[in-house]
């Protein structure tokens, strides 16, 4: 098993025909994705490195029973590709596409919530399951295996570089993941921590959960209470970048958008201490995650 | 986060139907006292900078007389509010007030829609009076779908205990808010204090809006009132700033390049990915560096971004060697990172045998990107070491510089 994702994906991409997207389906078909379809309105007709592009997504989902879908539409028309998307019964978006307009965001998340889509992202570099060889976005780039082994680690991460690096660092350590997930760099998301933790909660093949965070939102401070109340009782080891922020003057932005602190709220010294006393392993450093994981993680303990 | 300074706030909001005090915006003492003319006495003078809390500060003042207007004007044109110097002064109708409310709207992100609040008793701090006294304020969520319907501001007002004609003037001004708050893209609406004139007529006393730069593209009517990328710091952007958004604006669809001056500081910056950026920063500094900037790239900039941005982080006195940092990319192409820092250095004539660079970039095309980063004399580390390695390294190398002479 892993989350969300796997064997039985059936993807396409919403705006193939960018550079981006055409690119990133070129480095999912070399890795062994299938991708079955891609939308891009006027190109019906056209392939991209073999996959048939369709004018609708309504069009993609009769031809190939698609169920799950990466946006890489530019801002301005991604409202417009996620309403497509929960129009055509999609079960899961993943969107790509940064700098989404706030009031966009909003709508859309709250109507894929009306109709039960799951949505990563805005601002998600994608997915991985690599027991499978299926990932959906630019994750893993050219080289996934250099990141992502198949494993039972899961890795959740607010930055999508550091989805890479943090697979890295399990990998460093002897371990390899189930699903690897990049949740988005925005505070408007529709996949929170808490959400995929109780996934992974759920997932037999999950021994384990590595989080990468930054300043801003609420969403470590939801994981912690999830801890808290036993919702979720597998290690969790958590880092939060960004400390230097807190010297900072208060509602500068550094990083990504979500990352902003706000009336002491969102600060890491804050939501670590909120991990700590819920029970989870919160790194000082980093680098310290290679060496707690080959602590914590013995065969006796998973 | 582009925010607006108050006369502009208040025309839109104007604009919208909502009331507001007459008002005019002075750069010295001579064209306060016009103004002040022409809108006649007593007026309300006040610092225009893009910061809240100017009451706490002293930096609303009042002049009944022109006399008093010089004085008044010239001592707010001598004041710094929050690090921002104030260079006009927006003269302003005062107006008789009989109460003063609060209201705002902003974005609730755990919510995930946005969220109105309001209370009756205004020109308060409300996150003490929500504190101190929860019953006084009331919170509404809007359907970000479907907007807000009259009357739902009816209902705020309502349980709030308005009746009467007030009732009516005050669920016509939330309707007219939430409209231009929704239609303008903003991030925040706050009016506070709201009041009722002894004239009895509802007006926005005092607002404060901010508008989501991301949705600038739609607004071009916005655009000469907003500091793009003026979110990225807590006082006027430098020039060096300023020049880096243009570097960054010139390519708007290809990567992005930012970059935050830091006070003091001797490590030029240049980090990609916003969290693999956080952790070097923290890097970097848990071993005693002193990064001189914040910058960041991600999402495979061209090479001219990286060039303009390194010279640029290259440029700011007091800068001693450079560190450059990367996750391990998923699209960035870290041989075009490559290009456009070594073409910087060489341009700016800096040698790495004298000015320490170390960088870690691993991810697409390092190969020839180590290739170019060897040949230039940069030190150069790949998926061998950790983001962590690498910073450590680079403190080791800018302690080991011979002292400046008659340095600080």
């Amino acid at each position: 098993m892993s989350i969300l994702l796997d064997k039985n994906s059936r993807i396409a991409i919403q705006g193939i025909t960018g550079r981006e997207a055409a690119m990133v389906a070129q480095h999912s078909l070399d890795y062994g994705t299938k991708i079955l379809a891609g939308v891009t309105p006027g190109k019906e007709g056209q392939e991209v490195h073999g996959i048939p592009v369709y004018n609708t997504l309504k069009k993609a989902v009769q031809v190939h029973n698609i169920n799950t879908t990466v946006v890489y539409v530019p801002p301005a028309f991604v409202y417009d590709a996620v309403l497509e998307a929960v129009a055509a019964g999609i079960s899961l978006v993943i969107i790509a596409t940064e700098n989404v307009p706030q009031l966009d965001a909003m709508k859309f998340l709250t109507r894929a919530k009306q109709a039960g889509v799951r949505v990563i992202g805005p601002n998600s570099v994608g997915m991985i399951t690599p027991k499978d060889r299926v990932k959906v976005g630019a994750i893993g780039g050219d080289k996934v295996e250099r990141c992502f082994v198949p494993g039972r680690i899961g890795v959740i991460s607010r930055s999508g570089g550091m989805t890479a690096e943090s697979s890295w660092m399990v990998k460093r350590a002897g371990f390899g993941v189930s699903t690897s997930v990049s949740i988005g760099g925005d505070a408007l998301i529709g996949t929170s921590i808490k959400d995929l933790l109780l996934l992974y909660q759920a997932d037999h093949e999950t021994d384990a959960v590595v989080t990468f965070s930054e300043p801003g939102t609420h969403f470590e401070e939801e994981a912690a209470e999830l801890l808290k109340s036993g919702g979720f009782t597998k290690p969790l080891f958590s880092f939060i970048a960004g400390r230097f922020t807190e010297r900072m003057p208060e509602g500068t932005v550094f990083g990504h958008a979500g990352a902003m602190i706000s009336g002491g709220a969102g600060k890491p010294s804050q939501k670590m201490e909120k991990l700590r006393q819920a029970g989870a392993h919160v790194l000082e450093h980093f680098d310290d995650l290679t060496r707690l994981m080959k602590e914590i993680l013995t065969p006796e303990r998973i | 986060m582009g925010k607006l300074l108050e006369n502009y706030s208040k025309k839109i909001i104007s604009d919208a139907g909502v009331l507001v005090p007459r008002n005019s915006v002075a750069r010295t003492p001579k064209e306060a006292v016009e103004k002040a003319h022409e809108i006649g006495y007593p007026v309300v003078l006040k610092a225009l900078v893009p910061v809240g809390k100017r009451g706490k500060a002293g930096a609303i003042k009042f002049a009944s007389n022109p006399e008093e207007t010089v004085e008044r004007t010239q001592e707010l044109l001598a004041m710094t509010v929050s690090h921002f110097p104030v260079d006009k002064v927006l003269v302003e109708e005062k107006i008789a007030i009989a109460k003063e409310w609060y209201l705002s709207i902003a974005i609730d992100k755990t919510a995930q829609a946005p969220v109105i609040i309001a209370s009756l008793d205004g020109g308060v701090d409300v996150e003490t009076l929500s504190r101190e006294h929860p019953e006084k304020v009331l919170t509404r969520h809007i359907d970000p779908i479907l907007g807000m319907a009259d009357f739902e501001a009816k209902e705020i007002w309502s349980e709030l205990g308005l009746n009467g004609k007030l009732l009516t003037l005050a669920t016509q001004t939330l309707v007219r808010l939430v409209r231009v708050f929704l239609e303008k893209d903003a991030t925040i609406l706050e009016i506070n204090p709201l009041v009722v004139t002894e004239g009895g007529e509802v007006m926005a006393a005092a607002s404060v809006m901010s508008i989501d730069d991301s949705a600038m593209y739609r607004h071009p009517e916005l655009a000469s009132m907003v500091q793009l990328g003026s979110e990225r710091t807590w006082r006027p952007q430098t020039e060096l700033e300023k020049q880096m958004v243009e570097v960054n604006e010139a390519d708007p669809y290809r990567g992005t390049a930012r970059y935050t001056e830091m006070d003091g500081g001797d490590i030029g910056f240049l980090c990609g990915g916003g969290g693999g950026s956080l952790l070097s920063f923290d890097a970097l500094v848990a071993f005693g560096g002193k990064p001189a900037n914040y910058s960041e790239v991600g999402g495979n900039p061209p090479e001219r971004k990286v060039y303009g941005i390194t010279k640029g982080i290259l440029s700011k006195p007091g800068v001693r060697g450079l560190f450059v940092a990367h996750n391990i990319t998923n699209n960035t192409q870290v041989d075009v990172m490559a290009k456009g820092v070594v073409q910087a250095l060489q341009d700016l004539g800096k040698d790495p045998h004298t000015f320490p660079v170390v960088v870690r970039e691993a991810g697409v095309n390092d190969e020839a990107a180590k290739e170019i980063f060897t040949a230039a004399g940069v030190e150069y580390f790949g998926d061998e070491a950790s983001i962590t390695e690498a910073a450590k390294r680079m403190v080791e190398r800018i302690k080991g510089l011979p002292a400046i002479e008659g340095g600080n």
